[in-house]
């Protein structure tokens, strides 16, 4: 009996693996939920900054709303924009909007995202995202990738910084335009672009 | 039932670390032998391979370049696979022995294989010196162009420029596989073989 049982226990556990390993397939990035719409509220989550403190985004949000941009310390693309972020947070925190960066990798621990955010003298609060539940909950999958959200939570931008990793090439600022916009009370013109980036290194 | 749980616990414990080592074998051809193809490019003169003195070509396109390949000479009925990588990019590169070997596995059986270079232009030579390190032969082109987005956008809708990015197309032209993120070979392969048409 106690065989059987036992028996029974490994084919079961060997059904879970399966299972697990089809699950595994569907890590396919091509695959992921996908990001909320433009309007949707981005429900309140909770992740630690680099010394392990709890943050929420309820209370990292200004009064005019919050950019989360997932980050990376090793992504050249993410590592372009470093500067560009670090004027974005200056530049909005004055305006009541904060940028909230995201290290979804699990190549990039606490320890090499902060050390990372003081050699390039990134000031904005970074969340470690251990297990990318935050990035699957919104669907990210690159580095640098941005999210603006307006006081009441609901997203009204999703994608790129602008244009061009080299800043002399940028021809279109589309994330200060839309942020502009939600601070002149104007309804956002266009609220997503596409660049290349480094793909967001999840757990397997 | 607390001493079951415990038993079902410990089995599946041990279930799991033996998934846990098995799965690196399943990687596949990590340091495999190389493969006796040898594709275009390579030459054996006089017994010395010259392979060191092989200079892959890398093509600048712009958007409409671009478009022009993901159209195709409708003459041309091969199976079409294109990955977007650049030198800049940890899983690109982490992807491409696999890729070349997929390539001289599969040209002999019909695949056209477009490789798609971001790239700066001013990093060309880091893209040809990378090509030859890994002794790349496909085509390769440098995607030039000052807005990424309308690009990304004429390959796929639903790709917002996350790298590595592979799309593989069949005969007819239709979009049959695409993976953004490094590939798993096994399934393009699988994938490629059912576009080509062998019999595994």
């Amino acid at each position: 009996m106690k065989k059987q049982y036992a028996v029974a226990l490994v084919l079961a556990s060997f059904a879970i693996i399966a299972l697990a390993a089809v699950a595994g397939s569907g890590r396919n990035p091509s695959d992921l939920p996908a990001p909320p719409a433009i309007g949707t509220t981005i429900d309140d989550f909770k992740l630690p900054d680099a010394d392990g403190a709890e943050h929420s985004l309820k209370s990292l949000t200004g009064k005019n709303g919050a950019i989360i941009i997932f980050v990376a310390t090793k992504c050249p693309v993410s590592n372009a924009y470093n500067d560009r972020m670090e004027k974005l947070a200056q530049d909005y925190k004055t305006k009541g909007i904060n940028v909230i960066g995201i290290n979804s990798n699990n190549t990039e621990p606490a320890s090499e995202v902060k050390s990372h955010a003081g050699e390039k003298h990134l000031t904005f609060t970074i969340l470690k995202d251990d297990g990318n539940k935050i990035a699957d909950r919104l669907g990210a999958t690159r580095t640098p990738e941005a999210y603006a959200i307006d006081p009441s939570g609901k997203l009204v931008y999703h994608g790129r910084i602008d244009n061009s990793q080299n800043t002399a090439n940028i021809t279109a600022n589309d994330l200060r335009e839309a942020l502009d916009e939600v601070l002149g009370g104007k309804p956002v013109t266009k609220t997503g672009g596409a660049a290349f980036g480094c793909t967001i290194k999840r757990v397997s | 039932m607390r001493l079951r749980f415990s038993i079902f616990l410990v089995v599946l414990a041990i279930v799991w670390a033996g998934a846990g080592i098995a799965a690196p074998a399943q990687t596949p051809s990590a340091g495999a032998a190389p493969s006796p193809h040898r594709p275009p490019g390579f030459l054996v003169l006089d017994g010395v391979d010259t392979t060191d003195h092989y200079s892959p070509e890398i093509r600048e396109i712009d958007l409409d370049g671009l478009k022009k390949l993901l159209l195709r000479d409708p003459k041309d009925t091969r199976p079409l696979l294109i990955n977007f990588w650049a030198t800049w990019c940890d899983g690109c590169r982490e992807e491409f022995p696999d890729l070349v070997k997929i390539d001289n596995d599969y040209r002999a059986k019909g695949l056209n294989f477009l490789s798609v270079t971001l790239d700066e232009v001013a990093d060309k030579t880091k893209a040809v010196d990378f090509l030859k390190e890994m002794k790349a032969t496909m085509r390769v082109v440098l995607l030039n162009v000052n807005d990424p987005e309308p690009a990304i956008h004429a390959v796929d809708e639903k790709w917002d420029g996350a790298l590595p990015a592979t799309f593989l197309y069949d005969r007819e032209g239709k979009l049959v596989f695409k993976y953004f993120g490094k590939i798993k070979p096994a399934e393009l392969r699988a994938a490629i073989d059912k576009a080509v048409g062998s019999k595994q």
